[in-house]
């Protein structure tokens, strides 16, 4: 009798131990399934020139496509910075130029899920951005700091294209919060303004 | 047997619990380990270990001091504590200025303060005194560069230094090198300045803050990858404002309550009976000594520098002098500041002209706040005040500029209507693209022969006013630019040489309680020049520089100011102009009874903005240079290219120890919101990882755990 109640405590912890890994691993996936819902959300954006609730509860919508040849990186990004769109994708920073318009918009998103590549990205390192109109601009890394939340001013639109990619800082830091951050700063290199509207970019 | 059975059986569930909770506790420990050392060592490379009593903890602080973050989570640094004492002194139209800076090291460690201040933008800066206890040292003069250099090579002998700086006409910053811990030194800047006048009302304003510009262009790679801050403020350097990063000292974050505290005393000896005295923001104290001669004080006994300060003084009724003459003889030269007041307009009825008006209004997000309620409220009575006949139309501009309708249109009903509603709807986000809404103001085809005037609502929190000026200049043609700053700290530079191009005036509206009386000032006034075509006789054959070269028209209400050298002062100036088809004349005796001092530095101080002038309009730099860096070390001024050092001669900072350098955190202008201006930042990391690696640990535990009730069970059967 009593050895199978110390068999259930090990089992127990093993439980735990499984729901808390999973819910890690759901993060995760969330993260990853979710761009592969908002790709046909974005080609629907590009059809219908509209904007694209990619589920029906949702309150963001996808209004750019950043693609990193050197990193095979290829996601969609969210209208809004908020907690919970952060969770499905990059969100652009409300009040800045959308991501592609003339201007710099400032994007952010988790450092250990859509934004763990910032790390590994380089001066000079180029990526692309496809605006809701299909227009496609292409960007050059020009510099990577690390400042305080606090102190990062909040980029104003100008003519020039620019984008921020900005996610927490240190990357290995295991528990999220801190106060720090990682800004990666590209300028556009140059732009092909017609409209692709479907395919890669 | 049994009772053998149930103490095996309690021993061992206690030593599986005790087995479980020890390596729960285990594992915990080894987690926060891993969580304490990871962020530990990807910050060892970028930063080596840093000397830790210079940080502190929230909770180490007791009473009321600036912190500032440092890149460890948690920990803090005191910045330098400054407190600052503004003594102003006003003669007639002079003012001589004192301000005394106190920086104070909370800290244990050698500090450097750096602290970017304004000053008004007529300011010429001419002494720097160092105070370090009962010792003075006298600033001296020097070429900027040759300034630098000296003072870093004091800074890195541990002697103390002070370095003032000149970055715009109207932004200073002072540099105090060797802070010792606890230490405070404090620092004397004088300056000389003329007072405003407009109508009959003197004013005379103190800047207290600096507002955080606007940067436009692409902001320039910083050369590290990983890197804090490029200069000490909080913007990169761009391809259009090149030093924007000494331009923008860091803002303290409202939550912390406002800093730097400043307590202000005007002496004034108006020259005049005084009727009535008022200060615009601030409450203050008055003290009478005779009918011309009076001291304010702040109420408080110190203001934090959130807002500029504004006295206003008036005359009592037809006691203002029609025209003063003040002089200063040095170095075998006369020097002469000369104020002449135009004739009274008000009296004569004047044919009212149709006029063209353009309304230009900045919505960009540094307007936020109460200034776009002014701009909005003050742009509504400009509307309201347009005549049948008149012809507008209304600009906005942020990142983006938008006109209300595609050319001028009749200020009918229905289109002033419009316009109202269009104004009601405004709202400040985005960026200060002033460019092209200089352009489109400016840029004009159909002469519909009317007066042509532009009236451009802003703060002008921009970084980028060389440019700006030689668009103004270039595409003025026959319209007339009226700036109207708005908000608490308006970049009063921009507005007066934006103005000055544009052959307007600039109007300051401080509070939305002015918004009605300082619009209807600015709309009686332009509605005609009261005087053109001005023109000064002296005597014959002097040799005069006088500044400005060129007199601009005044319009009712302003005087005519303006500074000459000379070498001999003898018989009268006569200055001329044409009223409504009327000549008018005035001629002056110029006699040196009497010698102000501080008139050859306003002189010089003319001449050095006439000189920048020309170097916006395309003169070769090094010619403009040399000129202003002679004129400049001559009358002692702090300019562009010339600084004023001071350098203790004994070493105080033993060479051993390390000198932090910091910069002064300044407020943000009364009625900015913060948010509007830095970005707000999401938490951009999640748990994932730590969930897995928790979870997965608890797994492995769990498994051995049954593995080895699971044998010992076997074993036992």
């Amino acid at each position: 009798m009593h050895h199978k109640s110390f068999l259930l405590t090990g089992l127990g912890i093993s439980l735990l131990g499984i729901v808390w890994f999973s819910q890690g691993v759901y993060i995760q996936a969330k993260a990853l399934l979710a761009q592969q819902l908002l790709q046909s959300a974005w080609q629907e954006t590009l059809k219908a020139r509209v904007q694209v609730k990619p589920w029906s509860w949702a309150d963001t919508w996808p209004v750019a496509r950043l693609t990193v040849a050197s990193q095979a990186v290829d996601m969609i990004i969210l209208e809004g910075a908020s907690g919970s769109s952060l969770a499905f994708a990059p969100g652009h920073l409300q009040g800045t130029a959308a991501p592609g318009d003339p201007g710099i918009s400032l994007i952010s998103a988790h450092r250990d899920t859509h934004f763990s590549f910032l790390r590994h990205l380089k001066l000079g390192d180029s990526m692309r951005v496809q605006n809701s109109r299909g227009e496609i601009s292409e960007y050059e890394v020009m510099s990577m700091t690390v400042k305080d939340a606090s102190e990062v001013p909040l980029p104003q639109p100008t003519s020039n294209r620019g984008i921020m990619l900005v996610t927490c800082y240190p990357f290995d830091s295991l528990r999220a919060g801190g106060n720090l951050r990682y800004i990666v700063y590209a300028t556009e290199k140059d732009s092909d303004l017609r409209p692709v509207l479907s395919g890669d970019i | 047997m049994n009772s053998r059975h149930e103490n095996d059986f309690s021993l061992e569930f206690l030593m599986g619990l005790l087995l479980s909770i020890m390596s729960g506790f285990f594992v915990s420990m080894l987690l926060a380990l891993l969580v304490m050392l990871l962020p530990g060592i990807s910050q060892a490379g970028e930063a080596p270990a840093e000397v830790s009593s210079e940080y502190v903890k929230k909770s180490e602080v007791s009473s009321g001091s600036v912190l500032l973050r440092t890149e460890r989570p948690g920990l803090y640094r005191r910045a330098p504590i400054l407190k600052t004492d503004v003594h102003m002194r006003v003669n007639g139209m002079l003012v001589r200025t004192r301000v005394v800076q106190r920086f104070k090291n909370p800290g244990k460690e050698w500090l450097e303060g750096i602290y970017v201040f304004p000053l008004p933008d007529n300011a010429a800066v001419d002494h720097l005194r160092m105070r370090i206890g009962d010792r003075i040292i006298e600033g001296k003069i020097k070429e900027k560069q040759e300034a630098k250099k000296i003072y870093a090579k004091a800074k890195s002998e541990g002697r103390k230094a002070s370095l003032v700086e000149q970055e715009r006409a109207n932004i200073f910053t002072n540099s105090i090198a060797n802070i010792g811990p606890g230490e405070t030194i404090s620092v004397e800047i004088e300056y000389q300045q003329t007072l405003q006048l407009d109508k009959d009302r003197f004013r005379l304003r103190f800047p207290l803050v600096v507002a955080p510009r606007y940067i436009p262009g692409v902001p320039q790679a910083v050369e590290e990858t990983v890197a804090g801050f490029t200069g000490s403020g909080w913007a990169q350097n761009t391809d259009q404002v090149k030093d924007a990063s000494r331009i923008t000292p860091p803002v303290a974050d409202p939550a912390m309550g406002k800093i730097n505290p400043v307590s202000l005393r005007v002496e004034l000896n108006a020259g005049f009976p005084i009727a009535s005295i008022q200060s615009s923001y601030h409450p203050i104290v008055k003290k009478s000594r005779s009918p011309t001669e009076m001291t304010v004080s702040l109420q408080e006994e110190q203001v934090a520098a959130d807002r500029d300060f504004e006295l206003v003084w008036q005359p009592l009724k037809d006691q203002l002098p029609r025209a003063a003459l003040f002089s200063e003889r040095r170095d075998n030269e006369n020097y002469l500041m000369l104020m002449v007041m135009p004739p009274d307009a008000e009296h004569s009825q004047q044919q009212v002209l149709n006029r063209e008006v353009i309304y230009v209004i900045d919505t960009s997000g540094s307007m936020g706040g109460t200034s776009i309620k002014q701009a909005r409220r003050a742009l509504q009575y400009a509307i309201n005040d347009l005549k049948p006949g008149d012809f507008f139309n209304v600009i906005q501009f942020n990142s983006y500029t938008s006109q209300l309708f595609n050319h001028s249109v009749p200020a009918d009903q229905a289109h002033i209507n419009e316009a109202l509603r269009y104004v009601q709807s405004l709202q400040a986000t985005g960026g200060t693209e002033m460019a092209t809404a200089l352009h489109a103001a400016l840029d004009h085809k159909d002469d519909k022969g009317l007066v042509r005037q532009v009236i451009f609502l802003t703060d002008g929190s921009i970084g980028n006013e060389d440019a700006l000026f030689s668009i103004i200049k270039n595409n003025l043609a026959d319209s007339r630019l009226f700036t109207v700053g708005i908000g608490s700290a308006p970049n009063s530079h921009f507005m007066h040489k934006a103005a000055q191009y544009g052959r307007g005036s600039y109007t300051y509206i401080g509070k939305i309680q002015e918004v009605d009386e300082k619009m209807s000032a600015l709309f009686r006034k332009i509605q005609m020049p009261v005087l053109s075509a001005l023109e000064v006789q002296w005597p014959d054959n002097a040799q005069v520089e006088m500044w400005p070269e060129r007199l601009p028209d005044l319009y009712a209400g302003e005087p005519l100011i303006l500074t000459a050298r000379l070498p001999v002062l003898k018989d009268k100036v006569i200055i001329k102009g044409k009223s409504q088809q009327q000549d008018w004349q005035v001629s002056i005796p110029l006699l040196s009874d009497h010698q102000s001092s501080g008139v050859a530095g306003l002189w010089a101080r003319e001449k050095i903005a006439y000189l920048m002038d020309r170097l916006r309009e395309g003169d070769s730099q090094d010619v403009i240079k040399k000129g202003i860096t002679d004129l400049a070390i001559e009358h002692h001024l702090v300019s562009q290219y010339t600084s004023l050092v001071a350098v203790d001669v004994t070493p105080s900072r033993p060479v051993d120890e390390t000198l932090s350098s910091k910069a002064v955190k300044v407020n943000l202008p009364a009625g900015w919101q913060h948010d509007k201006v830095f970005a707000s930042l999401p938490q951009t990391a999640t748990d994932s990882v730590w969930d897995m690696l928790l979870g997965f640990l608890l797994i492995i535990l769990g498994c051995l755990l049954s593995l080895y009730f699971q044998r010992r069970n076997l074993h036992a059967s």
